[in-house]
């Protein structure tokens, strides 16, 4: 009896690990491509060689697109933890129904289909004057950014002890003081988690940049796409590694300083 | 030297509160003197915690206002208040260490940072945790965080100092030491302080005054030993201490004696009439557990049957059956084993049982 639902558990694993595998590891095919000696995709490549990263780094259309791309992240990252949490703490305070009203708006932009949200900001943008500009698609990712925000800050918020704020309270602090010291310190994991989600939807969006970037704010993504309708050449692949490096790098971070700050109060629970 | 820290008494004027269809405070009136340190004792639902909650700021009542010494600071929020509040949970800040927690309420007034070093060590000194300022609040023992929160809530010189179940997380022998200490705290610098809970050993142990809730009202409000002494129902009887509850008819009032039956005993009984102001008809006796005695068999009593006892070591506890069923506790010292099932006859303290009038079964 043992036994056998033992093997199935192991069958079960095997499975999902080959899944997987299957799913993630053209996502990291993209390395050995980039490192690829010669001038078309082949893996594993034959020789490796670099000349693809100095080829791209010598590019400054390519250049400029991952600069614009991180500016972009950051400003929208920017936007989305500063609405996000002001919108997660005002949610909080909301009575039942009015809440979930609120969640659904919050949460939109991940239902809605993307195409439809990029031709409304097509308008939009065009007609504030914010079309083709940086702060224009950093506002529009915003809006795909916030759920992320939203969501993680208000789980953190749930788990805060409303007694922690009484108690600031009541030693005499005003409201911009309790957040600044208690609730910012408090909801900081459920923060950087929102950030880091955001800073990467943002970072490898495609759609909306495609409709709204034009030239003046063409992205990583979007220069990626325009290379690869051509030819898919290595230094496509070097782009690709590059985003799924700093995405990597983003959410590594994230959690470290999450587990940084978090540290105190998970020693308390027991 | 006492020096009273407080010098401001508060006052609760016709407060009441309503959660949907739940009256927690029913218009109420409580007034606490400078210095003291008064319990609101009472079960869960009472409405001990929502009184406290409206002294605090963080809830609104629906009606009445609550005065600090003159001032009325109903519509004032709590950080206006200058109150110092502990949590049954303590609440500390989790990502601040021991001296940081103390400090807070200082550092929001403002105070210099040579003035605050010297008070937030007084403070830990006060509550014997003088060495432990540079602890993570999660490196200290239960016990010793409710005295950072003490620490913390008096650091600031309150008007006013509230605790909220304070001890209900600590273990029973923690407990003990901490009630002590609160005690002690409290004697040596008294300062106005009301204190929420629900155990009334604890209420007994520190309070100046105790004032028993039930279903948002204060059923009597006196010192602990007016309290035991001279309840005055039988639902505050039988909260505080243990108790006997008899059902008597009440016949009179002779002179300065009143006159009962007892149900299944003919003969007529008499009380002192102080403290007993029940008019004739149905009532309850109470005889708390230790007033009642074992008589000579030929001496006045009531024939009643031993059922069982218990060894409790100072003290031998003795269930006694009376003559139409009803069971009475007998506690004393030194007494003798009885055989369960024999025959005995007992007798109340006349001075210290008392008359209650009767009320309907909860």
């Amino acid at each position: 009896m043992t036994g056998q639902t033992q093997s199935r558990a192991v069958v079960a694993q095997v499975a999902g690990a080959v899944v997987l595998a299957f799913l993630v590891m053209p996502i990291f095919a993209v390395v050995p491509a980039s490192l690829n000696d010669a001038s078309f995709i082949k893996i594993p490549p034959e020789t490796y060689s670099t000349r693809w990263y100095t080829q791209f780094f010598d590019d400054a259309t390519w250049v400029s697109a991952l600069l614009n791309s991180i500016k972009v992240a950051l400003l929208a990252t920017g936007f989305s933890v500063v609405l996000g949490t002001s919108a997660a703490l005002g949610i909080e305070r909301l009575p039942g129904t009015l809440r979930s009203l609120a969640v659904g708006l919050v949460l939109a932009p991940l239902i809605v289909p993307v195409i439809m949200i990029s031709i409304s900001l097509y308008y939009v943008t065009r007609s504030f004057g914010l079309y083709g500009t940086t702060i224009g698609l950093a506002l529009s990712h915003s809006l795909l950014c916030l759920p992320f925000v939203v969501l993680n800050v208000g789980v953190s918020l749930k788990r805060l002890d409303l007694n922690l704020v009484r108690a600031a309270e009541g030693l005499g602090a005003g409201p911009w003081r309790v957040f600044r010291t208690i609730t910012l310190p408090a909801i900081f994991p459920g923060l950087a988690g929102g950030g880091a989600f955001a800073f990467v939807t943002s970072f490898d969006e495609v759609v909306i940049s495609i409709f709204i970037a034009g030239y003046g704010a063409k992205t990583l993504p979007v220069k990626l796409w325009e290379q690869i309708r051509v030819e898919f050449t290595p230094v496509a692949a070097v782009g690709s590694t590059v985003i799924l490096g700093l995405t990597v790098i983003v959410f590594i971070l994230a959690r470290w300083s999450a587990a940084a700050s978090n540290r105190p109060a998970s020693g308390r629970d027991t | 030297m006492i020096r009273v820290l407080a010098s401001h008494g508060v006052a609760f004027r016709q407060v009441s509160k309503r959660f949907g269809s739940v009256q927690a405070l029913r218009p109420l009136d409580l007034d606490v003197l400078p210095g003291e340190f008064l319990t609101l004792l009472g079960p869960s639902g009472s409405g001990k915690t929502t009184l406290l909650n409206i002294a605090a700021g963080f809830l609104d009542p629906d009606g009445g206002r609550f005065l600090i010494g003159d001032r009325d600071v109903t519509a004032l929020p709590p950080r206006s208040r200058n109150i110092g509040m502990v949590f049954q949970n303590y609440a500390l800040f989790p990502h601040m260490d021991v001296f940081e927690n103390v400090a807070y309420g200082l550092r929001v007034r403002g105070v210099s940072a040579s003035d605050l070093r010297q008070r937030v060590e007084a403070a830990l000194a006060m509550v014997r945790l003088d060495e432990l300022g540079g602890r993570g609040i999660h490196q200290l023992s239960g016990g010793q965080q409710q005295r950072v929160a003490l620490a913390r809530a008096m650091v600031i010189e309150p008007d006013l100092l509230l605790m909220d179940e304070p001890l209900g997380a600590l273990d029973r022998q923690l407990r003990k030491h901490v009630q002590l200490e609160i005690r002690r705290l409290h004697v040596e610098e008294p300062r106005t302080t009301i204190y929420v809970t629900h155990d009334q050993e604890e209420a007994l142990v520190m309070s100046d005054r105790v004032a028993i809730m039930r279903d948002g009202r204060i059923e009597q409000i006196a010192t602990p030993a007016a309290l035991y002494e001279n309840p005055a129902n039988a639902y505050v009887a039988t909260f505080l201490g243990e108790s006997n509850l008899l059902p008597v008819q009440v016949l009179g009032t002779e002179g300065e004696q009143t006159a009962f039956s007892l149900e299944g005993y003919d003969g007529i009984h008499h009380l002192p009439r102080a403290g007993t102001d029940v008019p004739p008809g149905p009532a309850l006796l109470l005889a708390r557990p230790e007033t009642i005695r074992v008589a000579e068999l030929d001496a006045p009593g009531i024939g009643a049957m031993v059922e069982e006892t218990v060894y409790l070591g100072e003290l031998t506890a003795t269930r006694i059956r009376l003559a139409r069923g009803q069971q009475i506790w007998m506690r004393a010292m030194n007494a003798p084993p009885r055989a369960v099932g024999s025959e005995i006859r007992i007798k109340w303290d006349p001075v210290k049982a008392r008359l209650l009038a009767s009320e309907p079964t909860e």
